[in-house]
């Protein structure tokens, strides 16, 4: 079994960048699962291996412009989220309903118009529903997303980055980053609802 | 006090979960909340949307293409190591 390097991703990067391959492969093996989760979040399970090829190659090539006062992780995302939304732009794809039919509906007075149980099913989603038949769900759900919402709901909910990290790698501000969470979560909560039997 | 609205609530929750409403605005939603089951069964499951759609999302990589991605890079650096 090869040694692993217990050097950090910036010292990496650093001797990467100075022709270092072996420091470039340990990159590669300790971010490839994340990077290929995060693709399939993007791209979907098909495109995945295109972007994560695309998304470390990109890397490689821009290593001398690796600033060692960021996050190498942080700077790796946004490489490969902007590898992602390059890939999807040259792919045509056939048009998909929007999910702005599941955003909340209100009353004149601002009030919802579902009943509690109704509003709370989302929450069951994951008890209600065969688990197989849910991650194709979730998988095209995402695809559904408008790509500005997807990006920043990927990045922030589902790979867990914090909002000052998401705004980092999608050069916004962290308003922004929120705005557009909140506005998929919203969109999701509501497919997540009707796929369990009740429209938002 | 002045009582907000359930799409109110709903257009500051995110805001209101990462710390960003200021203290007055906080009182009355967090009032709100407590006296609306609707508001309550609806933030339960806003909050368990992040949660389902990222376990139902997990992949792992294929073993096959983790070796084919090193041979890949490598083959495009144009070194041999191995």
């Amino acid at each position: 079994m090869p040694v692993r390097d217990e050097a950090t991703d910036e010292a990496l990067a650093s001797r990467a960048a100075r022709g270092d391959n072996h420091a470039f492969d340990e990159i590669t093996i300790r971010y490839q699962a994340r990077i290929y989760r995060l693709a399939c979040r993007l791209v979907g399970h098909d495109d995945a291996p295109d972007v994560v090829q695309e998304g470390f190659l990109s890397v490689y090539r821009n290593l001398a412009s690796f600033r060692q006062e960021a996050r190498f992780g942080t700077w790796l995302y946004r490489i490969v989220t902007n590898a992602a939304l390059m890939h999807r732009r040259a792919r045509t794809r056939r048009p998909v309903e929007s999910l702005e039919v599941f955003l909340p509906e209100f009353d004149a007075a601002g009030r919802h118009c579902h009943t509690p149980a109704e509003l709370q099913v989302a929450a069951r989603a994951d008890e209600l529903l065969d688990r197989r038949v849910l991650a194709e769900a979730a998988t095209a759900a995402l695809d559904r997303l408008p790509e500005l919402y997807r990006s920043a709901f990927v990045l922030r909910d589902l790979e867990e980055l914090t909002t000052a990290e998401v705004a980092d790698v999608l050069g916004v501000e962290p308003a922004t980053v929120r705005q557009r969470v909140h506005r998929a979560r919203l969109m999701l909560r509501g497919y997540l609802g009707a796929l369990a039997g009740v429209r938002p | 006090m002045t009582d907000v609205s359930c799409e109110t609530g709903v257009e500051l929750l995110m805001d209101y979960l990462e710390g960003e409403v200021a203290d007055d605005m906080r009182s009355m939603l967090e009032s709100h909340v407590a006296g609306c089951p609707k508001c309550t069964a609806f933030i339960a499951s806003y909050l368990a949307t992040p949660r389902i759609l990222r376990e139902a999302t997990v992949a792992a990589m294929p073993p096959e293409f983790q070796r084919s991605l090193l041979a890949f890079l490598r083959a495009r650096r144009g070194d041999g190591s191995r």
